[in-house]
């Protein structure tokens, strides 16, 4: 097990947004997390990237606990130093890129593996300039964000993502701010990474695309998974009614 | 008294307006960002005296400021300090342009977008790194414009030293005027801080096109 998340809850003042959830992610596994907006999606994977601290629960990466509730009730997470290992098991897409602009292509790349992970110039620029081929953008290693298409900085943030060499891999609407035109490569790049078995969580609107390339869909409304299974039962054979709802928007 | 000599004359002034304005760029642009960042702090009372600093400063004349730092020791505190001219004026320059740039850096940091923070933080930097890598570069390319007009700001303001007494090109070019009943001292104070703001604005303009590799 990669990664297990035991009976998170997380408030934001009174408003709770997540209400005791639970959910794993084994190696090599592809979660897709579909829900209508303000459901929880996003403030999960920041409590699952430690971005957000959750109120309860546990988090447990690679069998090790990350965070956990105490006896009086409050979480507790493990301290700063291994609080930096936690994070460097897991690796986040966003909606927005969130590029650094003032860094040229390669050097988004290169940056974090060498002073924060303390790699060597050499590797780090080997490991990036694979990555770049791997997302079609060899070309562009010397180009600044601003010089990209959305989709094409949408694939420089995976690969910044996937320079870190993480265990798993979160996505929060990866296409969500793309033109539709550009949805399509940064999708197509995701599936290859699925191909090669890599552990991805991945919060999407693409339906089409969640029902192909996942081993499981979760559906989320209210801050709880209402439903989850292999995609094919919850996209053909819905259980609850909120599913099967949520779902109908997307038919035509 | 010829032209050469009154330039020569004042080209000592030249020199102590000069000596003003680096000493208080020198200090101010540091100290800047000690205090932006100090508005910041935890603590709620490091806060609140950083604000009544910045309010103090910027709700009175410097003029004023150099007058309380140059007399304040001795009628406020009752020491004497001896001669303590140089050092209260720069302390005065210093401690108010402090303020200015720190509002301005405090813009600058908080025009920042906040997924800048979370990406560096996902990715495992430290708060030091985050803050030296990744967010001060993208705020000293934000903040030139506000900077370039403070600076300008500074070199005219120079003229404030006369307060103390000290001999500053402006003050000069009255004495001269005066002993001499010419407008030429005028001219020339003129012609200098008109190059000094020409240069200025030169160099600021290079560094804001050595800034713009990115958008
Ligand atoms: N930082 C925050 N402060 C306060 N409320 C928040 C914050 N982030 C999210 N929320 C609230 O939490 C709920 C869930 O948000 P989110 O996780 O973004 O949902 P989703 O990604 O499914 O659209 C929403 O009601 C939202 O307003
Ligand atoms: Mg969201």
């Amino acid at each position: 097990m990669i990664l297990e998340m035991n009976n998170i809850s997380k408030r934001f003042g009174s408003n709770e947004v997540l209400k005791d959830i639970s959910f794993n992610v084994d190696k090599g596994e592809v979660v897709s997390i579909i829900g209508p907006s303000g459901s929880g999606k996003s403030t999960l994977l920041r409590c699952a990237t430690f971005l957000e601290t959750i109120d309860g629960g546990e988090i447990v990466y690679m069998g090790k606990r990350a965070a956990h509730t105490d006896a009086s009730g409050n979480a507790v997470y493990v301290d700063h130093k291994e609080l930096r290992q936690f994070r460097s098991y897991c690796g986040l897409v966003f909606q927005q890129f969130n590029l650094f602009p003032h860094y040229s292509i390669l050097k988004n790349l290169i940056d974090a593996p060498m002073h924060v992970q303390g790699r060597s110039k050499v590797e780090a620029e080997a490991t990036a300039m694979d990555l770049l081929g791997k997302m079609g953008i060899a070309d562009k290693a010397d180009a600044y964000p601003y010089q990209l298409s959305g989709g094409q900085q949408q694939r420089v943030a995976i690969a910044r993502a996937l320079a870190m060499k993480p265990e798993i891999l979160f996505f929060d609407e990866p296409t969500s701010a793309l033109d539709p035109e550009l949805t399509g490569e940064v999708l197509k790049v995701i599936r290859r990474l699925a191909d090669e078995h890599m552990t991805m969580v991945v919060v999407t609107h693409e339906m089409p695309f969640a029902k192909a390339v996942s081993n499981r869909v979760l559906f989320m409304d209210g801050g709880v998974v209402v439903e989850q299974g292999d995609p094919i039962s919850v996209f053909e054979n819905p259980q609850e009614e909120r599913t099967k709802q949520f779902l109908r928007v997307f038919e035509r | 008294m010829t032209l050469s000599t009154m330039l020569s004359t004042m080209s000592a002034g030249m020199l102590r307006s000069f000596a003003v304005f680096t000493l208080t760029l020198l200090g101010s642009l540091p100290l800047g960002m000690v205090v932006a960042l100090l508005k910041k702090s935890r603590f709620g009372l490091v806060r609140a005296i950083i604000n009544v600093y910045i309010s103090v400063i910027r709700g009175t004349p410097l003029m004023l400021q150099l007058l309380v730092w140059y007399f304040g020791p001795f009628y406020l505190l009752g020491i004497n300090i001896g001669d303590w001219r140089f050092p209260a004026l720069i302390l005065g320059f210093v401690l108010n342009y402090a303020a200015y740039f720190a509002e301005i850096y405090r813009g600058g940091i908080e025009s920042i977008p906040v997924g800048q923070y979370e990406a560096a933080e996902v990715l495992g930097y430290s708060r030091t790194q985050t803050f030296m890598r990744i967010i001060l570069p993208q705020v000293v390319k934000r903040i030139m414009p506000s900077v370039t007009n403070e600076v300008i700001t500074l070199v005219k303001d120079t003229s404030l030293a006369f307060t103390l007494a000290y001999q500053e090109v402006f003050s000069l070019a009255k004495q001269i005027s005066a002993s001499q009943t010419s407008f030429m001292p005028f001219l020339i104070a003129g012609v200098f801080y008109f190059v000094a703001n020409y240069v200025v604005e030169f160099a600021m303009s290079r560094i804001e096109k050595a800034l713009d590799y990115y958008k």
